[in-house]
Parts: C-alpha cells; sequence; structure tokens
C-alpha cells in the first residue's frame, strides 16, 4: 500500500507537470488517496506492540511462579487485571481513542491466555497442551468479532495455527480440526473486510494445505497439494475476470494457489526420490508452468503472479542444479536445451509485441 | 452533542466488552471449580513415581514425573482402539499397597468407578489416560508396550527448584498422590518423599 501511494505520487507529479493533469483534478486524487491512508498511524502500532510486550510480561510473570504471593493472590492480580484491560478499552472506544482501545483488547486477550497458563500451573494440569492454546485463540476470536478488533483477530488466527502446529507436532497426523477454527476466524475477518488479516489466513491455509503432502499417504501426497494448488490457482483466474467485490483480491487468490502449487512440486521433484526420466518431465514442466505465470502476469499487469514467477523459476533453476539430472553432463544438456527454448520464446514474446504495436494495440 | 445515536453506539460498546470479559472470566472460573471439584471429591491415591527435570514453554520449571503405571504392556489392552481416542486403565493394589495396571480398554468400566470417600476396600480405581497405543492396536502389534499419559506427569515448582527437588528425590523415594475423578480424569494433591507429605496444594 505505502510503496503504491508513493509510486502515484511520483506519478502525479510527473503528470501535472506533463500538463495531462489539470490542478483540480491532481487535488481530487490526492484526496482520495488520503483516504486510503491505513487508519492506524505510528502510534496506534506502537500501542499494540506494547500491548504484546505487556502480555509477555505477565506470561513470564506467570512462568517465574513467583512465591511471594500467593496462587490465590497472583489469580486475582490477572482477574483483575482482565477486568482493566477491557475496561479501558471501553473507555478509550468512547473517547474516540479507538487504536488505543485496539491496543487494551490485546492486552486483555493475553492476559486471557496468562490466567489459563497460571490455572494450569496451579494445579499441574498437564492434559493436552494444544488444548490450552484452543481455548485462548476461542477468547481471541470473540473479542475480535464482538468488538470488531483487527489485532485480536489476528492474534486468534495465530494462536489456531499455534494450536495445530503443536497437535501435528504431538501426533504427526493431519489435524483435520484445523479447517472449521480456521474458517470461523476467516469468516470473521472477510466480514470485517480486513485484506491484510485475510493475507495471513490465507498463509495459514496455505501451509496446512503444503502439509498435507508430508502426513497424508506416509508423506507421500504431494500430487494432492500440487493439484489443490492449481484448483485454487483456477477459482482466482477466473476471479479474476468477475468484477466482483472481494474482501481478498483475485490475484492475491491465483498467488496463494500458485504458491501451493509450486511447493507441491518441488516436494514430487526433490523430496520424493525419483527416477531422471520423471524428473526431467517433472521439471520441464514446472518450468513450463512458471513461463506461463510470468507470461500471464505481464499481460494483466498482475504483479504479485509476476514475482511470484520470478521467484519460482529462480528456487526450480537452484534446486536443479544442486540434485543434479543423472549426471553433470545431463545437467548441462537440461539447461541447455531450456535455456535455446526460453530464449526462442523470448524472440516469439518480441515479434507478437512488435506486430501489436504496429496493429496499433496497447499491450505491454 | 452526544445524539441519540451516539449514546447507543456508546452502550453497545459497554455491551460487547462486558460480554466479552465475563465470558472469559466464566471460562477461566469453570476451569478453576473444576479442578477443585476434583481435587476434594476425588478418591485419592498415592503412586510411585520416577522425575526429571525440564522447563515448560509456557509455564516456567516443573518437574516430570513418571510413573510404573506410565508403561503399561501391550497384552494387556482389550479390544480395539479408535484413533485418538483415550484409554481407560484399571489399576489394582496388591497387598504391598503399590498399584499395578490390570486391565486396559477402550471404555470406561463402570463398575470400577471411583467414588468419593470410597471404602479403601474397593482396590481398583480406573484411569483415563492419553496415548498413541491406537497405532499398534491398529495393526494387531501387541509386543510394543503402551505409553500412557494421565495428564498428572508434571509438577510445577518455583523457578529454580526443578533440581533442588530431583536432588532431593534422587535417593529417597517419591511418591505422588492423585486424586481420581467419577470419570477418570487425574489431578495431582502433592508429593510425598520417605512416607511423609512434602508438597500438599492447597485447592485454591
Amino acid at each position: 500500500m505505502w510503496g503504491y501511494q508513493g509510486r502515484i505520487e511520483r506519478d502525479l507529479d510527473r503528470w501535472r507537470d506533463a500538463g495531462w493533469l489539470t490542478p483540480e483534478g491532481d487535488a481530487r486524487i490526492r484526496a482520495e488517496l488520503a483516504l486510503r491512508r491505513p487508519r492506524y498511524g505510528l502510534s496506534g502500532a506502537l500501542a499494540v506492540l506494547g500491548a504484546v510486550l505487556l502480555g509477555f510480561a505477565a506470561m513470564s510473570f506467570v512462568a517465574a511462579n513467583w512465591q511471594e504471593m500467593s496462587k490465590l493472590a497472583r489469580f486475582m492480580l490477572l482477574f483483575a487485571s482482565i477486568i482493566a484491560a477491557y475496561g479501558a478499552a471501553g473507555a478509550l472506544f468512547v473517547r474516540g481513542l479507538t487504536s488505543f482501545a485496539h491496543a487494551a483488547l490485546l492486552l486483555g486477550v493475553a492476559l486471557f491466555g496468562a490466567s489459563i497458563m497460571l490455572i494450569a500451573q496451579m494445579y499441574h494440569m498437564d492434559g493436552n497442551p494444544p488444548d490450552v492454546v484452543l481455548v485462548w485463540a476461542g477468547g481471541a476470536l470473540l473479542t475480535g468479532a464482538a468488538l470488531g478488533s483487527n489485532p485480536a483477530l489476528s492474534a486468534a488466527m495465530l494462536l489456531t495455527c499455534l494450536w495445530t502446529g503443536w497437535e501435528v507436532a504431538l501426533t504427526s497426523e493431519v489435524h483435520w480440526l484445523f479447517l472449521p477454527v480456521w474458517a470461523a476466524v476467516t469468516a470473521a475477518m472477510a466480514w470485517r473486510e480486513w485484506s491484510a488479516g485475510l493475507l495471513l489466513a490465507g498463509g495459514a491455509i496455505s501451509v496446512w494445505i503444503v502439509a498435507l503432502g508430508y502426513l497424508l499417504s506416509d508423506g507421500h501426497a504431494h500430487q494432492l497439494v500440487t493439484l489443490l494448488g492449481l484448483t485454487i490457482l483456477a477459482a482466482g483466474a477466473v476471479l479474476v475476470q468477475r468484477p466482483l467485490h472481494l474482501p481478498l483480491q483475485p490475484p492475491v487468490i491465483v498467488g496463494f494457489g500458485m504458491a501451493i502449487a509450486f511447493a507441491g512440486s518441488l516436494a514430487l521433484q526433490f523430496v520424493e526420490v525419483v527416477s531422471t526420466g520423471r524428473l526431467i518431465v517433472l521439471s520441464a514442466l514446472t518450468l513450463a508452468a512458471l513461463l506461463a505465470a510470468i507470461y500471464w502476469g505481464f499481460r494483466t499487469g498482475m504483479r504479485n503472479v509476476l514475482w511470484l514467477g520470478y521467484t519460482g523459476f529462480s528456487i526450480e533453476v537452484l534446486a536443479l542444479y544442486f540434485k543434479t539430472i543423472g549426471t553433470l553432463m545431463g545437467s548441462s544438456l537440461f539447461f541447455l536445451v531450456t535455456g535455446l527454448l526460453v530464449i526462442l520464446l523470448a524472440a516469439v514474446a518480441f515479434r507478437l509485441h512488435e506486430r501489436q504495436e504496429a496493429a496499433g494495440g496497447g499491450l505491454s | 452533542m452526544m445524539g441519540a445515536d451516539q449514546s447507543r453506539s456508546v452502550r453497545s460498546v459497554w455491551t460487547a466488552i462486558a460480554t466479552v470479559a465475563s465470558v472469559q472470566l466464566a471460562v477461566l472460573g469453570y476451569i478453576v471449580f473444576d479442578r477443585v471439584r476434583l481435587l476434594s471429591a476425588g478418591r485419592e491415591i498415592v503412586l510411585d513415581v520416577v522425575p526429571v527435570d525440564p522447563r515448560s514453554l509456557f509455564r516456567g520449571d516443573y518437574v516430570i514425573l513418571s510413573y510404573d503405571i506410565s508403561r503399561i504392556s501391550s497384552a494387556l489392552l482389550e479390544g480395539k482402539l479408535a484413533k485418538g481416542a483415550p484409554l481407560f486403565v484399571t489399576i489394582a493394589q496388591d497387598a504391598a499397597d503399590k498399584w499395578n495396571v490390570v486391565r486396559v480398554a477402550a471404555e470406561l468400566v463402570v463398575s470400577a468407578m471411583p467414588e468419593a470417600g470410597t471404602a479403601p476396600a474397593a482396590k481398583q480405581v480406573v484411569m483415563k489416560a492419553r496415548s498413541d497405543a491406537w497405532r499398534s492396536a491398529a495393526t494387531g502389534d501387541r509386543t510394543e508396550p503402551i505409553f500412557a499419559r494421565y495428564g498428572i506427569e508434571s509438577y510445577f515448582v518455583p523457578e529454580g527448584q526443578g533440581l533442588e527437588l530431583e536432588q532431593l528425590v534422587g535417593e529417597k523415594k517419591i511418591k505422588a498422590v492423585v486424586a481420581v475423578g467419577r470419570d477418570g480424569t487425574a489431578a495431582l494433591k502433592g508429593l510425598m518423599v520417605d512416607g511423609k507429605l512434602v508438597y500438599r496444594e492447597p485447592l485454591i
């Protein structure tokens, strides 16, 4: 967002100087840009970070198991702090200091978690540790949904990921319960049309899907991952064509699909044991798909698709170089052939571009 | 200029705040209530333990307690286990007052359920445990032992005192005082060294 702001402002200066833009038009565009600036400035961000630090202070206080204060006193202290944090949030909301109010809500969520830990410590509870994280995530979701708090919703998403990660670490099984909880937190984010939160949600589900490849079918389900990624990519591509109002931009969905499919394909080529012939086919397909993505990114102006394509291409080529196709001579031959093909494609693209220019087409 | 709309939105903010805070406090209160009930009404048993000292990620120093009844022969497993399902371990007290595992099953056996204030004549107790025994149960492999966790494997001590406690129990024999509820849930009540109660937790 900030990158876009800086770029458009430089462009506006240039366009106005060139006389393409009337002073009135310039002023109107700048007024709209100002409205799009993030609502939380530096003070809000610092307040949220301060709340995070206070939350860690509370957790460390619990962990220290300080004996100068009785358990009951420590418990009452945390109880009172929760009430104080939420009370402060209410007072700050009423005064219109919303960014500070959100920081206070986040502190309330952190203190709720610290209290659960304290109770577990008081009673030497050693059940299933991830369950504690789930209860905490539930509290964060409640705060985020009931009070429209983005920081609390992101805490809920991060705690959901911690819960699932912990369960997977303990059981080495797919954690299916992640899906309904993820969906609940994501629904709250979508309802608030909070796109940064949805990016976090997209990242979380992407990692979960990629992990399926390592957990299902004894760790050999990477084909499924690639397929799911391609399905998400296709869904995003369909949405790109439709002028729908979505909280998450379709090119972002395409990007997540690409990343998932590429992660699956990488595992198929380099984690699984494959024959040289299969490796050549898979890597040629992956490289072709990445080139197609780069082309598509150029055509449609989807910058994230373009950069993901470049990044994927670099990772793929490096991985192939280290893996070695059969022999080093085999690798050399593979790179020679693909290099020549890509240069040939470049020449074709150049011709097409020239022809379109000549025909008056405006594609770049 | 505080209009009707504004005062309504102020009221709704406070309603939402009160709801969130009371739900969270109620959840905390319930966890405490549940534990206090288990500790005060559960059947009390004393188990032999072997401690080691690590540190919990979130909750500070603690001593890991491993019990004689934590390692169970698979041959005692009756019936099939569903994936991730809890285990119900029946333990019985022998002539030397030592508790041994006599049966492991996927369901709670009602007849052997511990009751509050039950006479020690009822020398059997069922404890709920977690384990990954369902893996070997699925393959029918009965050679690997089952490692059961009863939720009483961590004893939290003040920062820096974990090693002290471990040294204390290094030469001497340590036992854990455990409360077991009607549904087989167990809770640590305290620790005994050489037959003497060294740590006893207050209910709250």
